[in-house]
């Protein structure tokens, strides 16, 4: 392979495989305290792509029940700057975070606090996806909505260089979602790592007894476990929705099947893990020869199975602990 | 009586066509194993049926066979399912829980891309005109060869709840470690579980490519696993008629819902949610109940965080 287009394929493959990575977090660290995949998770991500969109643009054309309201009769005061349209992205992830948040409510903590068979937790959150995106569906329509062109601004169209006598280009959109995912996980890695929130959801996510027998509320922390999870979705859906066109109502069943691989491949549960994950999926997928570009998205799968057969624990896994 | 069969045929097939993949799946979890590979299976026994009533490659057969070439359909669907089930699940079974689960999705989701991009099974359109089964006029006919299929699987399940292997299926479902103490090879019967599920959506899927005419990669997605486990765990997951009533009731669910119009999928979400929430036993579960003694309680795969008591 040229060196050009190598540099190419491997800044594709950083920006996608870093918005894999915070997006899969999401799934992580609720799989860390709780022990259950949420499968709504690709659900809320599309909802973040939505909120952001909602605030930049204030209405829905299509032919949704939301149509016709129009929230800024003046003028989205969130669009046309970086700034602005930054602060529209973070409160986006905020209300993604929210949506996680009412989803812990009311379709996990009443089977937690029976027991019950994790398997239904499954279910249960299969059936809230079934319900987010056929909402979605109903308020604004089926079709595609993509955030304006002048949404951030004037911002340079792109960085590019030549090596040898081709041309590489680097979207500025992608070093952006580089740039925002790697600001993520050094704020989640020192929430996590150094704070005391952080070192009291690392309790509960050991063991949840324990952490409540030292005064710590279990269920606040699953709060704020899935505020985290959303808020990071959220954020994933905005930055994938700015960089490749949003979002149809089924805009994170992908991504949602996706992250389930990015953190299997990273190891259940373990934070590193998903980011080492998000990075080698992305890759992995850059680098797929134009020819073979159609079997792309059954990379992710492959690998997970590869990895499930080799390393069940996954790349930074624990070892599995075989309960008796 | 043909009124009724002309209006609701169609829909009494459905109905009978997911109570027969609830089955399929429920078949692995008899011996304790989550499989989500079902959708797999029958999109793969659709293709083979779909291939071998349309290709040209197999003219020179249809013309030899007449209307045997169908129960030909079943059964290579019912072989080839049979080798891909002992291919995927000798190595996928040494995973356990929702590592199995994830394996299966991505066995699923591989099949489906692949299929999307073969010649021979058509590519994103798929394979259409399939000919209808023994020259079927009416879609309520389907009811001859599914509802036989139907008896003849709950016949089967029953029996071999009752055999050995049955016994030894449960065994390995309540203390995998506890059985294969006693004498019980775990690996040999999970892999005999999970083929005979491969074969049973197999050859759900060779009867269903001609009565729904047309075969594409959207038969075996991940929405399928999914709609799949809920019809098992809905219904209930201890006894056979769980899968059957849970497939039939939750493919009845919208379409009893269609005066609902747009919202009737977004009941059916909420209806999944309410049902996993207060049904943890399923349908025939909680029914169940009202006879006998409660069952006993099976205890969580994993361990439930638990503010209250602990795990410990």
């Amino acid at each position: 392979m040229e060196l050009s287009s190598f540099v190419q394929n491997l800044m594709n493959g950083l920006a996608i495989g870093s918005v894999y990575a915070i997006f899969a977090l999401g799934y992580t660290l609720v799989f860390s305290i709780l022990g259950i995949i949420n499968f709504a998770h690709g659900a809320v991500f599309t909802l973040g792509a939505y909120f952001t969109y909602t605030l930049v643009v204030g209405q829905f054309e299509n032919n949704g029940l939301l149509k016709g309201i129009n929230l800024f009769p003046d003028g989205s005061p969130f669009s046309g700057s970086a700034v602005m349209f930054g602060l529209a992205t973070i409160l986006g992830a905020c209300a993604a975070g929210a949506i996680a948040v009412l989803i812990e409510r009311l379709a996990f903590r009443p089977m937690r606090s029976r027991g019950a068979d994790p398997l239904l937790a499954l279910v249960s959150s299969l059936g809230v996806a079934l319900v987010i995106v056929n909402l979605i569906q109903l308020l604004v329509g089926a079709e595609i909505y993509n955030f304006p062109s002048d949404a951030y601004g004037e911002v340079r169209p792109a960085l590019s260089f030549q090596i040898g006598d081709k041309v590489v280009i680097i979207r500025t959109v992608q070093l952006i979602i580089f740039a925002v995912s790697l600001v993520m996980l050094a704020v989640l890695g020192y929430v996590i790592g150094r704070t005391k929130v952080g070192k009291a959801l690392r309790a509960v996510a050991e063991s949840p007894s324990t952490a409540s027998l030292l005064g710590i509320s279990v269920d606040r922390f699953i709060l704020i476990t899935f505020f985290l999870s959303g808020f990071l979705g959220g954020l994933a859906g905005t930055l994938v929705g700015t960089a490749f066109g949003v979002a149809g109502p089924y805009f994170g069943v992908v991504y949602g099947l996706k992250g389930l691989a990015v953190i299997v491949l990273g190891g259940l549960g373990s934070i590193p893990g998903a980011v080492a994950g998000g990075l080698v999926i992305g890759l992995a997928e850059a680098f797929v020869p134009a020819e073979y570009s159609a079997y792309k998205d059954a990379v992710a799968f492959a690998l997970l199975f590869v990895i499930l057969l080799v390393r069940p624990q996954g790349l930074l896994g624990r070892n599995l602990i075989q309960k008796v | 009586m043909s009124d009724f069969l002309q209006s609701y045929g169609f829909l009494i097939v459905t109905l009978i066509q997911a109570g027969l993949l609830g089955l399929s799946l429920y078949f692995p979890l008899m011996a304790g194993q989550l499989s989500l590979a079902s959708p797999g299976f029958y999109a793969l026994g659709g293709y083979v049926a779909a291939i071998m009533l349309t290709n040209p490659a197999f003219a020179g057969l249809r013309d030899t066979l007449g209307n045997g070439i169908f129960p030909l359909t079943w059964l290579a669907a019912g072989l080839l399912c049979a080798l891909a089930g002992v291919i995927v699940g000798v190595p996928a079974l040494r995973l356990r829980g929702i590592y199995l689960a994830l394996a299966t999705i991505a066995f699923v989701e591989i099949l489906r891309v692949v299929s999307l991009n073969l010649a021979i099974t058509g590519g994103a359109i798929g394979i259409f005109g399939i000919p209808q089964a023994f020259g079927f006029q009416d879609r309520w006919q389907y009811l001859l060869i599914f509802g036989p299929l139907l008896a003849l699987v709950l016949a089967f399940t029953y029996m071999l709840q009752k055999s050995r292997v049955g016994r030894a299926f449960r065994a390995i479902r309540e203390d995998e470690l506890a059985a294969d103490a006693m004498g019980v090879p775990p690996t040999q019967y999970k892999v005999l579980a999970f083929v005979i599920g491969a074969v049973i959506a197999g050859i759900v899927g060779s009867m269903s490519a001609p009565f729904l005419n047309t075969w594409n990669a959207k038969q075996g997605t991940f929405d399928a696993s999914i709609a799949i486990l809920a019809f098992v765990l809905i219904g209930g997951s201890r006894s056979m008629w769980g899968p059957v009533v849970g497939g039939a009731l939750l493919t009845a669910v919208p379409e009893l819902l269609r005066f609902l119009q747009d919202w009737r999928l977004v009941i059916n979400g909420l209806v999944l949610v309410i049902a996993s929430l207060y049904l943890p036993q399923g349908i025939v579960g909680a029914l169940g109940k009202f006879r006998k003694s409660p069952p006993p309680a099976r205890p969580p795969v994993a361990p439930a965080p638990d503010a209250k008591g602990g795990t410990v």
